[in-house]
């Protein structure tokens, strides 16, 4: 057990070392107008320094990612957590690729941070190694599971380069209506990002203070006249219930800010008793979210796009352009052989049929009729620029939600990797 | 949309080349032709090199116009996102086909309510087999066939066909473009960059002053050879909808019993059934005690042949073993295009078959034994003097609403089965008898009562079973997914093609390099399908070769986009 010991060592010093190039390159770009120096020459030595932090940080990533897999027997990417924690270590590496070719600093301010925020999204889910289950033991499952995260860590590093174009190239000035909309679409994906960093913050304050309530729910159900079967289900919230499962009793209840109730139940429709529990999460997710925004708002005095919008003067326009989509052209072949070809290989060894219309291949095939789409507007028919900066922008959300949508809300045969 | 053509054309470039209606860009020396196109200064289009293409002939008849249709990227764009979005509301429910037993038109009403009524009404609830989602996908197909066609011969002649010297306009409408002064002699200057530009992989082409570079023109076809890629799976995918190349049955196996599999002469018999799990010691400590995680399915499985005497009845097939192999969940037998998947188990024990004993139940007295298979038994028995006629076989024993005795299903759940007993001390005609293997139906069913009132009161046999050796269970049923899919190699080349093609047109890129030496002024265009920057970067280092500096930025001709 002292190898998984050192594996999550090596995980948890790869987080902070991110964090650290994280730092470092918003320094380097920041820093560039503090005086006594030359602009160039700070970006440059700076963004050196940071992407050495960056690469040391990927090493240990790696070392985690070998020393589990040596520790458990298999190749740790069999669950949310595991999986997580992979698609952060590759989003690094399409990261690496991408600045190796461009070398632009800049991209390390938005990119890293994508990798961040999935490590600790990771941290959410149960980290214990758990044994395979039969129909996790194959070949295969190092091959799909790999080479599709990889796939969708370049669309992401295209979502990061897209978001920049439109930051750059936005004008925040204009009271303009096109301007205007363009500056709300801007404010509206970085609210988003905002809310997911509420959700992680929450999840971890009230875990780091131990909270827990429970609820009971007796399900009654009436198979044949006179005969009544009834179960008990139990669900424990780990953040104080704003909302309650739907017809639902309370077992247990820590109070919070000295409210000792739910304040509402769920709508009947949300009828598992677990929807209740992840619509409360949802609510405390956009609340945390506001709050933070708001403080975000208060403390710049001005739109957060508007207030990043100069971090990216003098930044090429065009490179980012096609920074977006290179990524996402070296994204596309990877994720079609990984998360479609492998994918079908797959299911046809195990379940004897390569296709079988499961909400997670599905969603796969959404992902790649997006690609193909965005492709076929940029190649044949120019979108170029502010649409196709939009499309890396969207493309990236179908994936996210290829990954952990289809999971939470859409149940399906992919349902063992483990939902929260 | 398609780029304007005027009713009466003049095609004829200052060049003296003819070109077909439909040519944005001369096909001999890449002026533009169009009149408001000569006088602009954007960059060119240069999409299939500005060729004329067979969807831009001037009068379009019907099956031209069905033919414009497809050929239209836009429409293509159309379908993909179309089809994304049909996907997309397949899954909002579960689909009919995730259900072995439901009434679809109560199920989505009871679970889901009105929005589960509507979804259902609307046929969604059978996204994927609907006749628009096929319809789609027949479309997309079109389209990738025509569109394939309507560009990749043109191209292909556009590109084997490229004259080396071009128009002035041609290059410094490129996205690359470098005008700079040079004092040599034209076919000096020329000569001397022939050399790194083969260095850097170039295929170098010159006439006198001008001079044509080009590498990886392969690249260009990478899009037809995927959509090659895609007809080809598609069509397996339609194909896998005939008859007789498809088999798809579930069969139950229980230990130890050889099965014919329907439709063939193969038989296959499960030897033995193992299911595992995780001891507790194996697991994480948070799942002690609460989970149990399956760690085994296997199934030991022979395949056999049968040789001889397969479809008559009386005699026993005669097999020949042709596969062996441990069935699990990921390790399918594979025999010649059959494969058996391990799909379901049920560890609830069958019973196979019983050694009952006829016995005088007053004097004890044994008169013999016989086997009495549950699936297939004998016609007639022999114990002692006498001679048990089978008349009747229930396997699982039920009364209907007549109060008839019926067999529920074709499984041995509760087996009984009616004698017709003759021999000494019985009527002439015989003494029916009732009998159940099971201790637990002969309580149930009552077997002492229902055969006192069939034998009368001076009844005196009775069939019992005397030890468990005389009882053969079959501890378990594997259920396996028997499938042949003779389609599946095409699915896995249509794939294959369509990787390649991948692989050929996102990590290579088609490079040109145009330049031409006049009156000591260089003019150097440069061309490429993809990633603008690294090109701009290899022109600039291809030039350092022949001691000229050029800032990479100055070669951005605008729109230096990918």
């Amino acid at each position: 057990m002292n190898l998984l010991n050192f594996s999550s060592d090596v995980f948890i010093a790869a987080f902070f070392l991110y964090s650290g190039a994280f730092m470092l390159f918003t320094i380097a770009i920041m820093g560039r107008r503090w005086s006594g120096r030359k602009p160039e020459e700070h970006t440059a030595r700076w963004g050196r320094i940071a992407f050495i932090t960056s690469s040391l940080g990927l090493l240990c990533h790696l070392a985690y990612f070998i020393t589990r897999w040596m520790g458990s027997g298999h190749i740790p990417v069999s669950n949310m957590y595991e999986f997580m924690t992979f698609l952060s270590m590759m989003v690094m590496v399409a990261f690496t690729v991408i600045f190796a070719i461009y070398r632009k600093i800049i991209l390390g301010v938005f990119a890293v941070p994508i990798s961040i925020i999935v490590m600790a999204y990771a941290a959410v889910f149960p980290q214990e190694v758990q044994p395979l289950i039969p129909s996790l033991k194959s070949i295969y499952l190092n091959i799909h599971v790999t080479l599709a995260a990889l796939g969708e860590s370049f669309f992401a590093v295209g979502f990061a380069a897209g978001l920049m174009y439109l930051l750059r190239t936005v004008n925040f000035d204009s009271r303009e209506r096109t301007d205007r909309k363009q500056q709300r679409l801007v404010e509206f994906t970085l609210f988003s990002i905002i809310v997911i960093i509420g959700f992680l913050g929450s999840v971890f304050a009230f875990r780091g203070a131990g909270y827990e309530s429970v609820f009971v729910r007796t399900n009654v159900t009436i198979d044949s006249p006179g005969q009544e079967d009834s179960t008990i289900e139990k669900v424990s919230y780990k953040m104080p219930p704003i909302v309650a499962p739907y017809h639902s009793e309370i077992e247990s209840f820590q109070s919070f800010l000295g409210i000792k109730e739910p304040l509402f139940e769920a709508p009947s429709w949300m009828n598992g008793v677990n929807a209740g529990r992840k619509f409360n999460t949802v609510i405390w997710s956009l609340l945390s979210g506001l709050i933070l925004y708001g403080i975000l708002r208060l403390a710049l005095r001005k739109p957060l796009g508007k207030a990043i919008h100069p971090v990216l003067d003098g930044i090429d326009e065009n490179d980012l352009d096609e920074i977006t989509y290179r990524a996402i052209a070296i994204g596309f072949p990877i994720f079609t052989l990984g998360a479609l070809i492998f994918a079908m290989i797959w299911a046809q060894v195990a379940w004897g049929r390569f296709w079988g219309w499961d909400p997670k291949e599905v969603w796969a095939l959404v992902t790649w009729l997006f690609y193909s789409a965005y492709l076929h507007l940029r190649l044949a028919r120019g979108w170029q620029g502010r649409k196709s900066a939009w499309l890396a922008v969207l493309g990236f959300l179908v994936v996210m939600f290829t990954l952990v949508g289809v999971n939470l809300v859409i149940a399906g045969l992919h349902s063992y990797a483990g939902t929260d | 949309m398609k780029p304007y053509v005027p009713l009466v054309s003049n095609t004829k470039c200052e060049c003296g080349h003819q070109n077909p209606v439909g040519t944005v860009l001369c096909e001999a020396c890449g002026r533009p032709l169009e009149e408001k196109d000569l006088n602009s200064s954007e960059n060119l289009e240069m999409r299939y090199d500005g060729v004329a293409r067979r969807s831009q002939r001037d009068s379009p008849g019907v099956i031209d116009r069905v033919w414009n249709f497809f050929s239209s990227v836009k429409i293509a764009i159309y379908l993909i996102v179309l089809t994304l979005l049909g996907s997309m509301l397949g899954t909002i429910f579960p689909q009919e086909s995730t259900f072995l037993n439901i009434d679809a038109s109560t199920y989505y009403q009871e679970t889901y309510g009105t929005a589960g009524n509507i979804y259902y009404i609307l046929g969604l609830s059978h996204t994927y087999e609907s006749w628009w989602f096929v319809s789609l996908l027949v479309m997309i197909g079109a389209s990738l066939v025509i569109c394939s066609l309507d560009r990749v011969l043109p191209l292909y002649k556009a590109l084997t066909r490229q004259k080396i010297r071009k128009h002035r306009q041609f290059l410094t409408r490129q996205k690359a473009v470098l005008v700079a002064d040079v004092a040599e002699d034209p076919e000096v200057w020329v000569a001397r960059i022939v050399q790194p530009l083969q260095k850097r992989g170039y295929r170098v082409r010159t006439d006198g002053g001008a001079l044509l570079a080009e590498k990886h023109r392969f690249s260009r076809w990478g899009p037809y050879v995927i959509h090659i890629g895609l007809i080809i799976f598609l069509l397996a995918v339609l194909a896998r909808g005939l008859p007789g190349l498809n088999m798809d049955q579930h069969i139950a196996f229980p230990q130890g019993d050889t099965v014919r599999i329907p439709d063939t002469s193969l038989y296959l018999k499960n030897e033995k059934f193992t299911v595992e799990f995780y001891t507790e010691e194996e697991m994480p400590k948070e799942f002690r005690g609460t989970k149990v995680l399956p760690k085994l399915y296997e199934t030991r499985a022979v395949l056999y042949k049968c040789t001889a005497d397969c479809t008559d009845p009386s005699k026993e097939p005669q097999l020949t073993e042709v596969a062996r192999h441990d069935i699990q969940v990921n390790s399918p037998l594979s025999y010649k295009g059959l494969k058996a998947y391990q799909f379901d188990y049920d560890l609830t024990p069958v019973l196979r078959s019983v050694k009952p004993e006829l016995a005088n139940s007053s004097t004890g007295e044994i008169y013999g034994k016989f086997e009495l298979d549950m699936k297939d038994p004998q016609r007639s028995f022999q114990a002692g003097p006498y001679t048990l006629e089978l008349k009747e076989k229930y396997l699982d024993f039920g009364l209907n609403e007549d109060g008839q005795p019926v067999s529920k299903s074709p499984y041995p759940n509760a087996p009984a089965f009616l004698f017709l007993i003759k021999g000494p001390d019985l009527p002439d005609e015989g003494q029916q008898y009732f009998y159940f293997p099971k201790q637990i139906d002969k309580e149930q069913f009552q077997q002492t009562a229902i055969n006192d009132k069939l034998g009368g009161s001076g009844r005196f046999l009775e069939l019992e079973v005397s030890s468990m050796s005389d009882v053969d269970f079959s501890e378990s049923t594997a259920y396996l997914n028997v499938r042949v899919d003779r389609a599946m190699p095409f699915v896995w080349i249509g794939a294959g093609i369509v990787m390649l093609g991948l692989i050929l047109g996102f990590y290579w890129q088609h490079r040109r390099i145009w330049l031409t030496v006049d009156d000591g002024e260089l003019v150097l265009g440069g061309h490429t399908n993809k990633n603008w920057f690294g090109f701009r970067r290899e022109i600039v280092s291809i030039l350092e070769k022949i001691d000229m500096t050029v800032d990479e930025k100055s070669l951005d001709n605008g729109g230096g986009l990918a």
